[in-house]
């Protein structure tokens, strides 16, 4: 096969996967939810209430688009686009499996090995602010407003100490490749540890798993939504599919950010101790390391859920004390440590 | 007055917040679990909190619960509605209209009294189910059932007729979801009203410990002492 066709077939698969988890994931949310507080959740749709977020689909497609009198049409309509497109674009450098061999072709499991990663990752993570201040402001309503304005707020305080804590993984691997960290990670260290990121960046995991939920936008880092404050935030004033590319946005965000975690801390395809593409095929291996793969990330997508029903929104001013004060002085130690480990190590 | 915020010290381990998180992610896993197998259980409702209404109906009414009018019969079967329109007087929504007849020779057997209703309308899309037509009956005619699904497809079909209203009366017989006889209402005798010198006296008592290290400074301070502990005690009974 020519190497575009490949290329063509890598996106669309992974594009459709990703969709299909981002949909699965509503309907996990709001049930998770329920069992959390006590109630049963939506079982009415198909077994299980399976069918629930294709009825969600459905009526947010139908429904009319309602333009506010005031609102400024041009940035109404770009927030939802600006704030979906990077969270799909995000995926086109996560490795998502190891590699599989067909017909004598070797070919790995993303859709480009990008020497500079996880750069574009933060680049384009970083654009979907872009959505919710344009939404924000495009509406042209109170709440809208103080939606955007938190999220920029927030992102200057997050955006610092997520870097921080990536740069010290650059340090412990000494590549931008996410494919080259996710195979940096096979066997163990020091003899009994797994060769995970975790392992030699515990403090860095925590720091990176902070700023991940705020850029998530997720409990309790969810200020620029706060429903008990804002009303919805950033989404007050949309409607129909425009709220629906905002909602399904968030949730392609989250599976990306799973992903992530999972291939810079918890080794990606990886089972510690075992090597088990040893036991099997070039394609069987294929399939059961993307397996392992989501195995891990769904992992991560269900601690999202289960941290936002437990614990109660930050307020304003301490997302942003937590940020400067902590998380930020916390980052640059953590990675004097991790320079300072790698220079007596040489 | 407000309660007064009392700032805990955190120790450092709270402070830190993470331990914390994990303690409440552990309560929440064990309602998730609990809920998870509960939701696998066999009977009827499974969630203690939900009912799966259409299916299960085993939920309890309060007895005091205002559905569905009907129009009563004594127990000789006979009508009681005398049509003095009370009900429609009381009604605040103005969704009844009551039609006198009076009762011929030979009708006795139908209704309990010489005068009836010749056609008795209620409104449900008007009705607000106040319950004061019930309240307001002289003969406990008209009542409020259990009956709650009201839906219906056209207008014509929530307008409720004598026939429709003594339909209900029969079917909620048959069903037994009569109301109990209401109990007579026990008369609560207004608390007596405290006697004017008495309030003074207790205030006194309660200002006195706070007075007592200023006695030498006159009567003015003790007076305005004695005001500041009025408040004091005004702010701890607000609590």
């Amino acid at each position: 096969m020519e190497g575009w066709v490949i290329a063509i077939i890598k996106v669309v698969f992974i594009w459709a996967w990703v969709l299909l988890i981002a949909t699965v994931m509503t309907w996990v949310e709001r049930r998770g939810a329920a069992m959390m507080q006590d109630r049963l959740g939506p079982n009415r749709a198909g077994p299980f209430g399976l069918f629930q977020p294709l009825a969600d689909g459905i009526k947010l497609f139908t429904k009319e688009e309602v333009l506010p009198k005031k609102a400024h049409k041009v940035l109404w309509s770009l927030g939802p686009l600006l704030f979906a497109l990077p969270a799909f674009s995000a995926y086109a450098v996560m490795p998502f499996g190891d590699k599989i061999v067909l017909g004598g072709k070797e070919i790995i499991l993303q859709v480009s090995n990008v020497n500079i990663g996880f750069l574009y990752i933060l680049a384009i993570g970083s654009l979907a602010v872009y959505g919710i201040v344009l939404g924000g402001w495009g509406s042209n309503n109170k709440f809208s407003i103080l939606g955007g304005l938190r999220s920029t707020a927030q992102l200057i305080s997050y955006e610092v100490p997520l870097g921080l804590a990536l740069l010290a993984i650059v340090f412990v691997y000494g590549t931008f490749s996410l494919r080259d960290i996710a195979l940096a990670q096979q066997g163990t260290f020091l003899g009994f540890l797994p060769n995970w990121g975790i392992f030699k960046q515990p403090l860095g995991f925590i720091l990176f798993m902070v700023a991940i939920y705020a850029e998530a936008n997720r409990v309790p880092f969810d200020l620029p939504e706060a429903e008990s404050e804002i009303v919805a935030g950033y989404h007050t004033e949309y409607g129909s599919m425009e709220l629906g590319l905002y909602l399904f946005g968030e949730y392609v965000n989250l599976v990306t950010l799973s992903s992530l975690i999972v291939v810079l801390y918890f080794g990606a395809w990886h089972i510690p101790y075992i090597d088990v593409s040893k036991f099997l095929g070039p394609v069987s291996w294929g399939i059961v390391s993307f397996l392992i793969f989501y195995l891990k990330v769904s992992f991560f997508l269900w601690l999202f859920v289960w941290v936002r029903w437990t614990i109660p929104r930050f307020r304003y001013d301490q997302v942003m004390g937590l940020g400067w004060k902590a998380l930020i002085p916390l980052a640059l130690f953590n990675l004097f440590i991790t320079a300072l480990f790698i220079q007596l190590a040489a | 007055m407000a309660k007064p915020v009392v700032k805990k010290e955190y120790t450092l381990g709270e402070r830190i917040y993470l331990l914390e998180i994990l303690k409440g992610m552990a309560l929440t896993w064990r309602h998730f679990v609990f809920n998870v197998k509960a939701s696998f259980r066999p009977e009827p409702h499974t969630v203690p909190t939900c009912w799966q209404y259409p299916e299960d109906r085993t939920r309890e009414i309060s007895p005091i619960f205002r559905g569905l009018h009907m129009l009563c019969l004594d127990e000789k079967g006979r009508e009681k509605c005398i049509a003095c329109g009370t009900c429609a007087k009381t009604c605040p929504a103005h969704c009844i209209t009551v039609k006198k007849g009076k009762r011929k020779e030979g009708e006795e057997d139908k209704y309990a009294s010489k005068m009836y209703c010749a056609s008795f309308d209620i409104d449900l899309l008007h009705c607000i189910f106040c319950g004061f037509c019930q309240e307001a009956c002289p003969k406990e005619a008209i009542v409020l059932g259990r009956e709650f699904e009201l839906a219906q497809y056209t207008r014509e079909e929530c307008h409720l007729d004598k026939q429709k209203l003594l339909a209900n009366y029969r079917k909620a017989k048959e069903e037994g979801k009569l109301r109990p006889p209401r109990k007579a209402v026990p008369v609560v005798k207004p608390p007596p009203k405290p006697e004017a010198g008495a309030p003074k006296t207790t205030e006194g008592k309660a200002g006195k410990p706070a007075v007592a290290g200023k006695a030498k400074k006159g009567q003015v301070e003790v007076k305005k002492a004695a005001e500041k502990a009025k408040g004091a005690g005004k702010a701890e009974s607000g609590d």
